[in-house]
């Protein structure tokens, strides 16, 4: 389900990614704790999986390209595509019924966490011919912290910033999914 | 309601990060053994390692036979035979930050390297302060182009 005005969309979609590119520079000394994750995740549940994957995607284009730690194709490739779980992860999350719990945003948080570092790490591994088994081993303390500080993200940030989101979309976003409420 | 529901999330989130940290820690113990097993041999307490320093496109000086005790990591054995700075993060380990006072310049950084009997160079795997060096083991340090992939072996 498509909401808001395509102009109101097409804005909130720019809003977003520079959002995350903003955030996602500022937090560059603290490996693997961005707020990049959620702000897609936030795309999927506002705007819906293409929307979310646009942000996704616009995102990794600047900050894949123009990054200190250098550009690798391959690398650069599953994490744009990794980072689309979260749009997809936010997408289905419309559907669930009720207000967002926050332990129910921690659980998601978390689990698509898992799966788009199981995704990045083994896209690694191939790409500098390192055994699979071995660079999901190694990478675990850095998967750990990615997801632990995306559940807290997600079950902090998500509920809020979505009602924000669909305020800006205008009146005929909310469609009884949100509460006025809590705009 | 919503407090179990948060009790079993924390629960879940607990079981799942427990388990992939037991499961690197038995890999980290297990590799550690694996290189103090390959440390066993050499002389007493002893063991002796071919250690190259050298810059891309420059110089190369090798410190064959360099004896150290056993246990020791290849920041160690740098330090016996050069003068080396680093910076210790925690949780990763030691970042060299310059040898015989040839500084990191981005792109050129410190890179280092062992000898393998199946693939020649390999780049090494962890921070050099957590590498445990085996007997007979060739190592080399190369101040090298990083932004280059792959990145170039040493000579």
């Amino acid at each position: 389900m498509r909401v808001g005005a395509p102009s109101r969309r097409a804005a909130v979609i720019g809003l977003l990614s520079a959002l995350a590119i903003a955030t996602n520079y500022a937090m560059i000394g603290i490996p693997n704790v961005k707020l990049m994750d959620s702000i897609v995740f936030l795309a999927g549940l506002s705007l819906g999986f293409a929307d979310g994957a646009a942000v996704a995607t616009l995102t990794w284009i600047v900050y894949g390209f123009l990054n200190p730690y250098g550009f690798v194709p391959t690398i650069w490739l599953a994490t744009t595509l990794g980072e689309w779980l979260f749009a997809l992860a936010g997408s289905l999350s419309r559907t669930l019924p009720g207000e967002r719990k926050p332990p129910v945003m921690a659980a998601l948080g978390y689990a698509t966490t898992l799966a788009y570092d199981l995704v990045t790490n083994a896209a690694f591994a191939v790409t500098f011919g390192l055994p699979i088994w071995a660079a999901l081993v190694a990478g675990i303390p850095f998967a750990l912290l990615h997801e632990l500080t995306n559940a807290a993200a997600f079950s902090l940030l998500v509920p809020r910033a979505e009602a924000a989101v669909l305020a800006l979309l205008g009146p005929g976003a909310r469609g009884g999914r949100i509460r006025a409420d809590r705009l | 309601m919503e407090k179990w529901a948060a009790v079993s999330v924390l629960l879940l989130i607990w079981a799942v990060s427990a388990s992939m940290l037991a499961v690197y820690y038995r890999s980290e113990l297990s590799a550690l053994n694996q290189r103090l097993s390959a440390s066993a041999g050499g002389e007493g307490e002893y063991v002796t390692v071919n250690l190259g320093i050298g810059v891309q496109g420059g110089d190369v000086t090798w410190y064959n036979g360099t004896r150290v005790k056993k246990g020791s990591t290849l920041l160690d054995v740098t330090a016996q035979v050069a003068d080396v700075n680093y910076t210790v993060y925690p949780g990763m380990g030691a970042f060299v930050q310059s040898i015989n006072g040839v500084a990191n310049s981005d792109p050129y950084y410190w890179m280092w390297w062992t000898w393998t009997d199946w693939g020649g160079w390999q780049e090494g795997p962890v921070a050099a302060d957590r590498y445990v060096v085996a007997d007979g083991e060739t190592l080399f340090w190369y101040f090298e182009d990083a932004s280059q992939s792959p990145l170039p072996t040493p000579p």
